[in-house]
């Protein structure tokens, strides 16, 4: 049972990575920069918690504010420059931040080990859940109600006020700034906000597996958390945790029984779904349909 | 003083590959407006296919593999082309975008697969060449990178200024839609940029095995970077840019290579980019305050 709540956890993590691509992307701009805030917040929040012992929450809590401080003057000058240019200079930032990770060291000693940031060896011993007696159910039920909270709070965002505003900048800048939208406040807001929960996802991820070092934020994680949105559909919040089931449940995991074979069936079948699902999984039309059972079974 | 000139030298000469791959990426950014993530990948599995003339052929001269790595990079751009384009919907860059990485991760596992991961020995022409010139000295292997890169370009060059095919494809990039209403077949136009810049592609990858000495599919991602770092500082869609931003690259790279370590080494890249991007961030020839 212990492995399908690892599974969960992983899930729950990676659904964070991608909302917080979500956000960005809905303003139209493809971030590569994500991995670098889930760096930052991973960095953060071990850090606290092992060397200074502050508790998770708190911990979690300054790895989001930092992500957040960090997205939001990345946001400034990088969003200066639009498409491939801004794919490429967030690509560049993510590669700084974790090439930063890789030359810093920063150790001291408690009892006879000495534990923090060690460049290239990774940060080892972030024990915070198994110190404190967390059981893997009670780690994943802790994840889960943190995505559900982010989940709740970017959905509400979707269908407020600001969530048409991050759209009509998506879908057109020049109409968008012609009815008097502020495109540059309403970029860096959205990079903010995703900087936020990247910096959350990471300090979880760094509790969860005990271990990080620099591979783990490498431009593999960053193509991961824009493909999830993409791959799922930009129609809603649940196009991203659709994907990151179909790519962490059913392409990692499910297909584990193939051997070898996994890894070469995982990039054939992201080609194939792009080919067949140009829109992502969960596009505008699934979401109605899925809208009308609901509401069908609610009237019956 | 010595050690930096040489280091530069050296550092120019291997940029030629990186100009080769960063000619890709903007050839096909010029022409479709298009990211295609798979290029430097399918780069070096055109010359992983190299590799198959010696497997056919014992003993096969190592101008053969080149050549066998040429023809295949035109296959596999075809390919990449078909999978991850044709289908796709034009006004869709995000789907695009997602799936040639999908083919970036299927073409290095099937290397992986194929080769079990482990690094392959690439056969190098004029290996044991030391041209001197007072007290440089340039490696023979590294001198036919370049060569062979500048004879390439200028192939190119003049395919793309001196001929129908080149005419049609400036056109397309130009305005697709007046381009089409004088019939020219813009999804043929879009197939050929694919194979062309999938030989060029091919041949490169061969370059940089026969120089690094083996090749190995961790090669794919920093050429990826690498090849996009290139496209930006040379201008979008501009081939000479590419060719002086990829010398630049190389020569940059190579210099803080020898004095900072490789660990730092592309921190430096990376801050060179930036300060393209800030300072300059229509690339090297841009002619106004051109952004995007």
């Amino acid at each position: 049972m212990d492995f399908y709540y690892g599974l969960a956890q992983i899930i729950g993590v990676h659904t964070l990575l991608g909302l917080s691509a979500y956000i960005v992307l809905l303003t139209g701009q493809v971030s590569l920069a994500q991995a670098g805030f889930f760096a930052i917040g991973a960095y953060a929040a071990g850090m606290l918690t092992v060397l200074f012992g502050w508790p998770i929450v708190p911990a979690l809590a300054v790895g989001a504010i930092l992500g957040a401080i960090v997205a939001c003057a990345v946001g400034f000058p990088a969003l200066r420059v639009r498409g491939l240019m801004l794919v490429i200079a967030t690509l560049a930032f993510g590669e700084g931040v974790r090439l930063f990770f890789f030359n810093f060291d920063y150790q001291i000693a408690r009892g006879d080990i000495k534990v923090g940031p060690l460049g290239g060896e990774g940060f080892r011993q972030i024990r915070y859940f198994p110190e404190n007696g967390w059981t893997t159910f009670e780690v994943m039920l802790f994840i889960w109600a943190i995505v559900a909270i982010v989940m709740a709070v970017l959905w509400w965002f979707d269908r407020s006020r600001y969530g048409a505003v991050l759209r009509a900048v998506g879908e057109d800048e020049v109409a968008a700034q012609s009815v008097g939208i502020n495109l540059t406040a309403v970029k860096v807001s959205a990079m903010t906000i995703g900087g936020a929960v990247a910096g959350v996802g990471g300090g979880l991820y760094a509790h969860y597996t005990t271990h990080i070092e620099h591979t783990s934020f490498n431009i593999l994680v960053a193509t991961f958390a824009i493909a999830y949105p993409i791959v799922g559909g930009l129609a809603s919040v649940f196009g991203t945790l659709a994907a990151v089931v179909f790519v962490q449940g059913f392409l990692v995991e499910g297909l584990r029984f193939l051997g070898d074979w996994r890894n070469l069936l995982f990039g054939a079948l992201i080609v194939l779904a792009m080919n067949l699902r140009p829109d992502g999984l969960v596009d505008a039309r699934v979401l109605g349909r899925l809208a009308r059972v609901f509401r069908g079974v609610r009237r019956a | 003083m010595l050690d930096l000139l040489q280091a530069i030298l050296d550092g120019v000469m291997f940029g030629a590959t990186y100009a080769l791959i960063g000619i890709g990426f903007t050839l096909v950014f010029g022409v479709m407006h298009k990211i295609n993530m798979a290029y430097a990948a399918a780069s070096v599995g055109g010359a992983y296919c190299g590799l198959l003339v010696l497997v056919a052929f014992k003993g096969a001269p190592a101008w053969a593999v080149f050549l066998g790595a040429f023809a295949a990079g035109g296959v596999l751009g075809y390919l990449v082309y078909l999978a991850c384009f044709h289908f796709i919907p034009l006004a869709n860059p995000l789907a695009t975008l997602m799936s040639t990485v999908g083919m970036l991760l299927l073409i290095d596992e099937i290397v992986v697969h194929t080769t079990d991961g482990m690094p392959q020995n690439y056969p190098a022409m004029f290996d044991d060449v030391m041209l001197r010139a007072g007290e440089l000295s340039i490696r023979g292997d590294l001198l036919l990178i370049f060569g062979v890169g500048v004879a390439c370009m200028a192939v190119l060059l003049a395919l793309l200024y001196r001929t129908r095919l080149g005419l049609a494809t400036r056109a397309v990039s130009q305005q697709p839609v007046a381009a089409q209403l004088c019939g020219i077949r813009v999804a043929q136009v879009n197939a050929a940029t694919f194979v062309i810049t999938g030989l060029l592609g091919g041949l490169a990858g061969a370059l940089i095995g026969a120089s690094v000495g083996a090749l190995s599919p961790l090669l794919t991602v920093p050429l990826t970077v690498k090849g996009l770092i290139v496209t930006v500082i040379g201008g979008l869609g501009s081939i000479p840019g590419a060719i002086v931003a990829g010398l630049l690259v190389g020569g940059f790279e190579n210099l803080f290579q020898q004095f900072r370590g490789v660990t730092e080494r592309d921190l430096y890249v990376m801050l060179l980019l930036f300060a393209f991007l800030v300072f300059r961030p229509g690339g090297i020839f841009a002619s106004g305050a051109g952004r995007d």
